[in-house]
């Protein structure tokens, strides 16, 4: 079996120090790809595997260059997760909107359940209003951190941090939507299937659809940084 | 003292238009007459962050060779921070030149 050559080997090492982030790896092997061939190219002695080992020599080394991309990864990868957490607990908010419209709109379903009712809708309040305030108080943290040139163990620190908010508000926001579940279960128990049952139902959808969102990226970002754990962080 | 200006470096260099990688370090070595020596590879941390902050816009094109090639260029705000950068850097290089240009050259004792 031939041996690969110097380049397509410096290339498959940065790919695998990448393999966290498929899409940055992927998009690092062809930049990485094209920058030695074209440095190949133009070497004076008109390439060859001398020149070759010049053109990986001059790239530096595929280690260094993994833990700053890492850093970019992290910092992309914490906006989607503040973004997917503002967007979530918005469409939460305007389907839990479109719900009760629709309620105004059916006199059968009038009140919510008595007692019972009552407790959960105090619930369902101070867990939504939990979700904004951490959700917000989140992205001020994130938003204000400094990201590094080459990862750190304090920015992956502050990842972590920002994760665990992010988890808080998640938790909030779920516990927001059961108590909107319940709610609308214990509405919807009374009447005789009728097509008013449909925005509730599709407003309770959306609403378990952006808390399932919410978590899936949470949980991608933490994978993400305990990968990154297996590139030595530069201090 | 280079790693704290490579963002301002790479965005110099793209102010002459837009350029891949290997193009955007050939053009800071012949403006710099050489004098920026680092290693290749690092510029692309350097081009992924500013694409992160909305300084430069990055696309694929297909170079002659077939490869697939990503090309960046600065956006409006790249541009504005470049010139932002460039107006705090003269004010300071003038201030470090006045500073030289009123003391006398340091000799050895011995």
């Amino acid at each position: 079996m031939a041996e690969p050559d110097v380049i397509t080997e410096c290339v498959d090492r940065l790919a695998r120090k990448l393999a966290f982030d498929p899409a940055l790896a992927r998009r690092m092997r062809r930049e990485a790809e094209d920058h030695l061939w074209e440095d190949v190219a133009a070497d004076p002695a008109g390439g060859g595997p001398e020149a070759e080992r010049r053109a990986v020599e001059k790239f530096g080394d595929p280690d260094a260059l993994a833990a700053q991309l890492a850093v970019v990864s992290l910092a992309r990868q914490a906006r989607g997760v503040g973004v997917v957490t503002i967007c979530g607990i918005a469409a939460v908010f305007v389907a839990m909107k479109a719900r009760l419209t629709s309620y105004a709109a059916t006199e059968y379903a009038s009140g919510h359940g008595g007692r019972l009712g009552d407790i959960v809708v105090s619930i369902d309040r101070c867990a939504f209003w939990l979700a904004i305030v951490v959700a917000i108080g989140g992205w001020v943290y994130i938003g204000t951190r400094r990201v590094p040139p080459a990862l750190t163990s304090e920015y992956r620190r502050q990842i972590r941090r920002f994760a665990v908010v992010c988890l808080a508000g998640a938790g909030a926001l779920i516990a927001s939507v059961i108590g909107d579940g319940v709610l609308t279960s214990l509405r919807l128990g009374r009447t005789r299937g009728s097509l008013d049952v449909l925005i509730p139902v599709v407003s309770m959808a959306i609403e378990a659809a952006c808390a399932g969102a919410l978590v899936r990226s949470i949980r991608g970002m933490a994978q993400r940084v305990t990968a990154t754990g297996r590139i030595a962080p530069l201090e | 003292m280079l790693k704290g200006h490579l963002d301002m470096i790479v965005l110099a260099a793209l102010a002459a238009g837009p350029a891949h990688g290997y193009a955007v370090i050939e053009e800071i070595k012949r403006r710099s007459s050489g004098a920026f020596e680092l290693p290749e590879g690092t510029i692309y941390p350097v081009l992924h962050r500013l694409e992160h902050a909305g300084l430069l816009a990055g696309r694929w094109t297909t170079a002659e060779s077939g490869r697939r090639r990503r090309v960046y260029e600065l956006t409006k705000r790249g541009k504005r921070e470049l010139g932002e950068r460039r107006a705090v850097w003269e004010q300071f290089s003038e201030a470090i030149a006045g500073l030289f240009k009123g003391s006398r050259s340091w000799q050895s004792p011995t």
